[in-house]
């Protein structure tokens, strides 16, 4: 169990070096930062280019510059964002609480639809339930989040008379609902085909042979096993959300950590960028590392298997 | 490929006095489609009447502003217009006009070139780069598989999009449809190519051990040709179904880019720069449905791409 955790937390380590390095690198490597646009101003001269250059440290080889970055992130301390003059991890902090409302919403709302859906469809075998959950997969699965998003837009448009209010509570659910709709196809088919597949195993006989109700049946013994695949996709699908999150709240107008992405981006804020990467990074990894853990709790199987 | 032709005008092309403009409606005058020019009726609501005491017809094969089929031949023919004799004609917009005026059906034509072009090139780059990676990985040895997974899985689990922001920030802000284009085709090849790597290295293994593999290692053929000319063409058509589902991840992208003013940048039309019109309210109150017209235009691509791979698997 140590040594899973030991390991997992290692490979995260190293996957988040990883993509520091290379965002690092490209970045660099692209030239051109926030000091270029001051360069087509006549009224700056050269000298004031060149000691702001020295002033944020710019004038350093890469290498250099990276390390001086990568010390201060080990301390928390993500250097100043050149385009809003403050601290980028406060800024990335205080930004990522609403992104994560947003997030889990999205979650509660797939798990909610999903997980009952599945257990309906797998108790009462009609073909109609089965039709109408594989179109579900269908449409969830192909109807993209800027789609979404857009015509939930629309309607607020349509409910509203002339402004939309972007602190309504009726907003926060579309955005969620939009951010959710490939999360529901993914839980629904992993959940429900899972469901299905082990209906048919041998265990699941012995226990309808005990005599139990077909509903006891698939909450006592069916549900736990299926679980477990359904753990591994939703952490995997949290760096699906964090990505749709950039479309949902620059389409719907919240701010969140999708929105100061594509400002950095925009104004060319290399430490801006670099601390949003970092920030993402992290929270997929915690969110796999979370998922995993799960999965270890409910099935005691994978602790013998050192895993 | 025929944009040119489908499209009854240039996609930069505006006129100035019919901004905003709602949808041109058909009337039939005894089998004949005819159109009636609009008024502006208020300069500031942006409201329009028609005309109804002049009528032109629209008629097929018009002779309109002169493109390049195929790129090649030049001929100004298109599929359909409106007809007239004096030259002074009112303009046919199926899907009204953009706030500049712009004939928005021609633009969504012009985009879905653009986007089209750019995915399917983009989905063979990354699945080229990809089958490599992972026909090599499943190939090589334990030490290259365990540092090629790696970095694979480093790469699935990050967020795309924002990696995708990420090196879009390394580049300037405007750029030439064609740099345009070319960044994004390199941003794809990027970031797209895990995927295909993770598939390919599975197949990869699996048949390694198969008989016919094995005999054709024992037969002394050598390991390139092993890879090449055995193994790939059996997991080709798998290859092929994870390929075509490429292609939506790689339009949203696109799409998604644009939007957010990072992509192919005005007047060059893109389903993404296209969307951009819904941010004004007013417009997607008023005609929600030709404003939304390129989010449609992906949704049928979406779920079309879906269906077809569903039909593969079966």
């Amino acid at each position: 169990m140590i040594k899973l955790l030991l390991r997992k937390w290692l490979q995260g380590l190293m996957m988040i070096l990883c993509v520091s390095v290379v965002t690092f690198a490209l970045l660099g490597f692209a030239g051109g930062d926030a000091l270029t646009r001051l360069r087509d101003n006549p009224q700056i001269s050269e000298e004031t280019i060149e000691r702001l250059r020295r002033v944020y440290g710019l004038d350093q080889p890469l290498v250099i510059r990276y390390f001086r970055w990568l010390s201060g992130a080990v301390t928390g301390d993500l250097g100043e964002s050149t385009y809003f003059r403050v601290p980028v991890s406060g800024l990335v902090w205080a930004r990522s609480v609403s992104t994560f409302l947003l997030g889990t919403a999205a979650f509660a709302i797939a798990l909610t639809l999903a997980v009952p859906l599945s257990l309906i469809g797998v108790r009462y075998k009609s073909k109609t339930i089965a039709a109408f959950i594989d179109l579900l997969i269908l449409v969830t699965a192909s109807t993209p989040r800027i789609v979404l998003a857009l015509v939930a837009l629309a309607i607020s448009v349509r409910l509203a008379s002339f402004t939309v209010d972007t602190s309504s509570l009726v907003l926060f659910w579309l955005a969620a609902l939009a951010l959710s709709a490939p999360l529901i196809s993914a839980f629904l088919a992993q959940f429900h085909g899972e469901l299905q597949r082990i209906m048919r195993e041998d265990f699941i006989k012995l226990a309808r042979a005990k005599g139990l109700n077909e509903s006891a049946v698939i909450l006592r013994h069916a549900v736990r096993p299926a679980l477990n695949p359904v753990l591994t996709i939703a952490g995997l699908s949290l760096g699906g959300v964090l990505g749709g999150s950039v479309i949902v709240e620059s389409v719907l107008g919240r701010q969140g950590l999708g929105t100061l992405m594509v400002s950095a981006v925009r104004a060319r804020d290399l430490p801006l960028v670099m601390g949003i990467v970092l920030f993402t990074s992290t929270a997929i990894w915690l969110g796999n590392a979370l998922g995993e853990l799960l999965q270890v709790v409910n099935d005691k199987r994978l602790r013998d298997l050192g895993f | 490929m025929f944009a040119g032709f489908l499209a009854p005008y240039d996609y930069s092309a505006q006129s100035r006095s019919e901004p905003s403009a709602p949808a041109t409606t058909i009337h039939f005058n005894s089998l004949t489609p005819i159109i009636h020019p609009r008024r502006v009726e208020d300069q500031l609501q942006r409201t329009y009447t028609e005309d109804t005491s002049v009528a032109f017809p629209v008629g097929f094969f018009v002779r309109g502003y002169s493109y390049k089929l195929l790129g090649i031949a030049e001929t100004d023919v298109h599929l359909f217009g409106v007809r007239t004799t004096s030259g002074i004609a009112p303009k046919i917009n199926l899907l009204g006009t953009d706030q500049l005026g712009r004939d928005r059906f021609s633009r969504l034509l012009y985009a879905l070139r653009f986007s089209l072009v750019v995915t399917l090139i983009g989905v063979l780059f990354a699945s080229l780069v990809g089958i490599l990676i992972g026909g090599l990985s499943g190939y090589a040895g334990r030490f290259v598989d365990t540092f090629l997974m790696g970095a694979t899985d480093a790469m699935l689990a990050l967020p795309t999009l924002i990696l995708i922001l990420g090196v879009r920030a390394a580049f300037p802000l405007e750029l030439p449809i064609t740099r345009a284009a070319l960044l994004l085709l390199l941003i794809f090849a990027l970031t797209g190519w895990a995927e295909m790597a993770r598939l390919t290295r599975g197949l990869v293994l699996s048949f390694r051990k198969r008989e016919f593999v094995i005999a054709a290692v024992a037969l002394g053929v050598s390991q390139t040709r092993v890879l090449f000319r055995h193994i790939l063409p059996n997991i080709l058509p798998s290859l092929r179904t994870r390929a075509l589902l490429l292609l939506p991840t790689f339009l949203l992208a696109e799409v998604a880019l644009s939007y957010l003013g990072v992509g192919l940048q005005e007047p060059e039309p893109s389903l993404g720069n296209m969307l951009t019109a819904a941010s004004d309210l007013d417009q997607l109150r008023s005609q929600p449905f030709s404003v939304l017209s390129p989010a449609l235009a992906v949704l049928f691509f979406t779920l079309g791409v879906r269906l077809i791979g569903r039909g593969e698997r079966l």
